[in-house]
């Protein structure tokens, strides 16, 4: 994979303000929004899987690990959150490799659901929020007693997860800005 | 040596990786053992500022809740008060204080100091759970105090910074409180067994004793943490398994966790000097 990170103001900004935006609305929002005491919406994981493409692989593992850890401050859940986001960080690559389309990626592809499509998008994000859930959700019990409650808890969280994330996609992610 | 740094830069985005893991697991661990002064969690300086401005907002749309929530609780205390001056007319030893008698107790000396505090962050659904206060070491709150509302036990400071503390609940996987059935004195364990924020386990209590359902459960007094007699709940459930020789207790938890607003932490004047005597005993600290 081609190591590329373009370190121009516009990346600098638009990730920084999405970077405070996504934990913002973790903490501040998401945290009172749980369905049925099983289905929790790990919003912030957005931010790491809405990254440009071809971002440097230890960027994103620090970003990872930034992220996670400014939710884990918050949540008092000292690295369960930012151990799951360094995982997901370090899989992102194999798993956009996986999902390669038949003429790969073009250098300014981003993850956007009206680019890349909707088969694409769910397949990509909900692989990766599924790995990150279960890592959290096992890191929080510590055993595998309950083991089918956590499981419950794993799959609405990801589909939770998952529609929260689309509707953002839907909403803030333009089809103009995709054809620019 | 140069393949070394070409293998270490090969590699770099794995080696990173398995570094920030083996980081994150050892925080993991060591946070779940862990007392003290606050860094990396609620109770530092600006993430309790964030917390407060915005529980700032939310409380007040519950300001009617909160407002007759406190009501009642004043309604009680009048109640005691006035009970406790009834006592005192019929009473004559106040005569005889002078005289004969002399304290004998002096554990009656030092009574527990209540600090209120107003909840700024709160969780109830997650398997350990955990609150954050707006008072903190400036108020002269350390780890390890217990923590009670108008109805009940909450939990125990875990960690503190200069105006903010983070607190266990009673909602925590790891969060043991030593307990009695209030009518025998029976001695047992409170512990939340996840789910249910409303319901928590006692256990421990032998098959010779006859709990009943709708028996009051109080703290025990004999852990530093909570004073004597602080309500923990009723029991709403009583099993007897046939290979245990303990019942199994469900008990109805007395404080709504999904309305907390103000707490009290409770400061013992006491318990540093019998914490040491104790210790130096060789008595190994008791559950909670």
């Amino acid at each position: 994979m081609q190591a590329y990170f373009p370190m121009t103001s516009k990346f600098g900004l638009t990730h920084i303000v999405q970077y405070i935006l996504f934990v913002a609305l973790q903490v501040l929002l998401m945290d009172s929004l749980v369905l049925y005491s099983t289905a929790f919406c790990f919003i912030y994981v957005a931010f790491l899987l809405f990254l440009p493409i071809y971002t440097n692989r230890t960027w994103i593992l620090l970003l990872g690990f930034a992220v996670g850890f400014s939710v884990d401050i918050f949540y008092d859940t000292m690295g369960i959150h930012a151990g799951a986001s360094v995982l997901l960080a370090y899989l992102r690559a194999p798993v956009l490799n996986l999902l390669t389309p038949r003429d790969g990626y073009d250098t300014n592809d981003t993850v956007n659901i009206h680019l890349m499509g909707w088969r694409w998008f769910l397949a990509y994000a909900f692989i990766l929020i599924l790995i990150h859930h279960t890592f959290v959700f096992f890191m929080e019990v510590f055993t595998l007693r309950e083991a089918w409650f956590t499981l419950v808890k794993i799959i609405t969280s990801t589909l939770y997860t998952t529609v929260g994330m689309l509707i953002i996609q839907l909403l803030f992610f333009s089809v103009k800005r995709a054809n620019r | 040596m140069r393949n070394l740094f070409a293998f270490i830069y090969r590699f770099r985005a794995f080696l990173l990786f398995v570094l920030l893991e083996i980081l994150c697991v050892y925080m993991v661990v060591r946070y779940n053992t862990y007392q003290g002064a606050a860094f990396f969690n609620s109770a530092s300086t600006y993430v309790g500022r964030v917390l407060e401005v915005q529980s700032s907002v939310t409380d007040y749309f519950r300001l009617a809740t909160i407002n007759s929530m406190l009501a009642r609780d004043n309604a009680a205390m009048r109640e005691e008060l006035l009970r406790q001056k009834l006592a005192e007319q019929v009473d004559s030893t106040a005569e005889l204080s002078g005289m004969l008698y002399a304290a004998s107790d002096s554990a009656m000396a030092y009574p527990y100091i209540l600090h209120a505090s107003r909840v700024i962050n709160n969780s109830i659904r997650r398997t350990n759970n955990y609150l954050t206060l707006s008072i903190g070491s400036a108020d002269g709150i350390k780890p390890g105090m217990g923590v009670i509302a108008a109805n009940g036990v909450v939990g125990r400071i875990k960690t503190v910074s200069e105006h903010y503390a983070t607190v266990t609940s009673l909602l925590h996987s790891q969060m043991l409180i030593s307990a009695k059935i209030k009518k025998d004195n029976t001695m047992g364990t409170i512990k939340w067994t996840g789910g249910d924020y409303r319901k928590a386990m006692l256990d421990y209590i032998p098959l010779h004793i006859k709990p009943v359902v709708g028996d009051t459960i109080v703290t025990s007094g004999f852990a530093t943490v909570f004073p004597e007699g602080i309500v923990v709940g009723t029991i709403s459930a009583v099993e007897q398994e046939p290979d245990r020789s303990f019942y199994t207790i469900e008990v109805e938890l007395s404080v709504d966790f999904a309305q907390l607003s103000y707490v009290y932490v409770v400061e013992s004047p006491l318990r540093e000097e019998r914490e040491n005597l104790e210790n130096n005993a060789g008595i190994l600290p008791h559950d909670q």
